[in-house]
């Protein structure tokens, strides 16, 4: 989270519109699920981990770091979908073991459409991953804002947002202080520590939340939260870049 | 010198306490000084920054502003609000928004007034406060020091006549405490009656024209540093002084 954060606020495409960066990632992910076929998921992977290393000069180990969390995840529903769990002798298969009276097996088609599933599935995640990586949440609330969802939404979004690094400073403070009373010193103590912790957050975020309830009210508000939209610039090659990312995964696509 | 804020004979008890907060303070405040608010622990002073722009309302007495009692009505309110700031003790309480410049323009838009003009606030309120170079930056990656800051000049850029803080200025390091101070001598010079509550006699006896001491809820002297520290009782309530 806080990785992510970092990169996001101290990236190359840090002020590029944000809607920009937006459409790029949503025309990707468009296109790797409309095309269907590996080598397109594979060929979006590739551009968006170009995009987000060269453009936007954020480390590949952290492109590479998120990508394979996901990717972690993502291996876990694939075997489900390569592997078939039977009682009787698979007809056909690619392979097959036996465990006493029960078949793993798989088939050509099943590995096929592991495959598919699995290039698709990491294309759109690398598109988002680009998306996430360039792009501060300030900047993407300020997107959310400007394509007029209701401003209660955006306004709980961008409380929340806040609110996460807020508590999170408390939970530190609080474990280091409970560390530095041996709240940790046994696996005993740490549950027990961990559980204290669990309700003094949520007696703080409660008392924290009222306190910016005041501070709000004695700035005038009145409904909703009000503020400056953003600047940004437009990026020209942002375009090329989506004319190129279109015409290269469609020429793959006919190309296989 | 007619009263700029005048409290009047203060009640308040906050929900589910036995002990009142305010029982009967009153105070007036002239414009253009340098005003340190002192007391204990639990003497009332946040309770009273917490009337003066009607986010509290008394149980009894009354808030003037200009000789005209608080309405407590919205556009009473925000009447009140545009010219009295308070700026809480947690910067971490006030900051709502990650990004510091949309946090620092929600006062001003709340005025009401154009895109243009909030734009010129905030410039303005960055520029006094030496934080034009943070406005980018995300609320979270900045210092304590920096958070106070920003703070401050959430408050400035709605321009206040009457600028209440609560104790912003303990836990800070002496340069961050004397950039703060220099923002304060500017805006008296401008005009504005700068309120500090603070534990910092110091302060009190160096910055400020006027010293209010509260105990139990009133105000009990408002006078010259130099009188209230020359009284035995005042200087044995406060503690030692330095």
């Amino acid at each position: 989270m806080r990785v992510i954060d970092r990169y996001a606020f101290g990236n190359a495409l840090r002020d590029v519109d944000p809607s920009q960066k937006g459409a790029l990632a949503l025309l990707a992910i468009i296109l790797c699920l409309a095309l269907d076929h590996p080598a397109v998921g594979i060929l979006t992977l590739i551009w968006m981990l170009a995009l987000t290393t060269w453009r936007a000069r954020t480390p590949l180990r952290v492109f590479a770091g998120v990508l394979l969390t996901e990717g972690a995840f993502l291996s876990l529903s694939v075997v489900g979908i390569a592997l078939s769990i039977a009682g009787g002798k698979p007809e056909a298969p690619v392979f097959a073991w036996q465990f006493g009276p029960v078949w793993v097996s798989a088939t050509h088609e099943s590995l096929i459409l592991a495959a598919h599933v699995l290039t698709r599935a990491l294309g759109s995640a690398a598109a988002l991953n680009f998306l996430i990586l360039t792009t501060p949440l300030i900047d993407l609330i300020e997107m959310l804002r400007r394509m007029r969802l209701p401003e209660e939404l955006i306004d709980i979004m961008a409380l929340t947002y806040r609110a996460i690094f807020v508590l999170l400073d408390s939970l530190e403070r609080m474990t280091t202080a409970q560390d530095a009373r041996l709240g940790y010193h046994t696996s005993r103590a740490a549950m027990r520590s961990a559980a204290l912790i669990g309700s003094c957050l949520f007696l703080d975020a409660y008392r924290r939340s009222q306190q910016i309830q005041t501070a709000l009210e004695s700035r005038g508000l009145d409904g909703s939260l009000r503020v400056l939209p953003l600047d940004y610039r437009r990026d020209p090659r942002m375009w090329q870049i989506g004319v190129g990312l279109t015409l290269s995964l469609v020429l793959a696509r006919m190309m296989v | 010198m007619s009263a700029l804020l005048e409290f009047d004979d203060l009640h308040y008890t906050f929900p589910g306490s036995a002990i009142p907060a305010l029982r009967g303070a009153s105070l007036s405040i002239a414009s253009g000084q340098r005003i340190a608010l002192l007391g204990r622990n639990g003497a009332g002073k946040s309770t009273l920054l917490l009337h003066a722009n009607g986010i509290l309302r008394p149980a009894a007495g009354q808030v003037r502003l200009d000789g005209a009692p608080l309405e407590y009505t919205r556009r009473g309110l925000l009447r009140v609000r545009r010219q009295v700031g308070l700026v809480f003790q947690n910067p971490d309480d006030q900051l709502f928004s990650a990004s510091v410049l949309q946090d620092i323009s929600f006062g001003p838009m709340n005025l009401g007034l154009s895109i243009t003009e909030v734009r010129r606030r905030v410039a303005e309120a960055t520029d006094l406060c030496g934080i034009s170079n943070l406005l980018d930056r995300p609320t979270h990656a900045l210092s304590g020091g920096q958070k106070s800051l920003v703070a401050l000049a959430g408050v400035l850029a709605m321009a206040p006549r009457i600028l209440l803080v609560d104790e912003t200025t303990s836990g800070l390091d002496p340069w961050m405490r004397h950039q703060i101070f220099a923002i304060f001598d500017r805006l008296v010079e401008q005009g504005v009656t700068v309120l500090l509550a603070t534990h910092d006699l110091t302060v009190a006896r160096q910055w400020a024209d006027t010293v209010v001491v509260m105990h139990e809820g009133r105000v009990i002297a408002s006078a010259p540093p130099v009188q209230v520290f020359a009284d035995p009782d005042l200087r044995a309530l406060l503690g030692p002084a330095p």
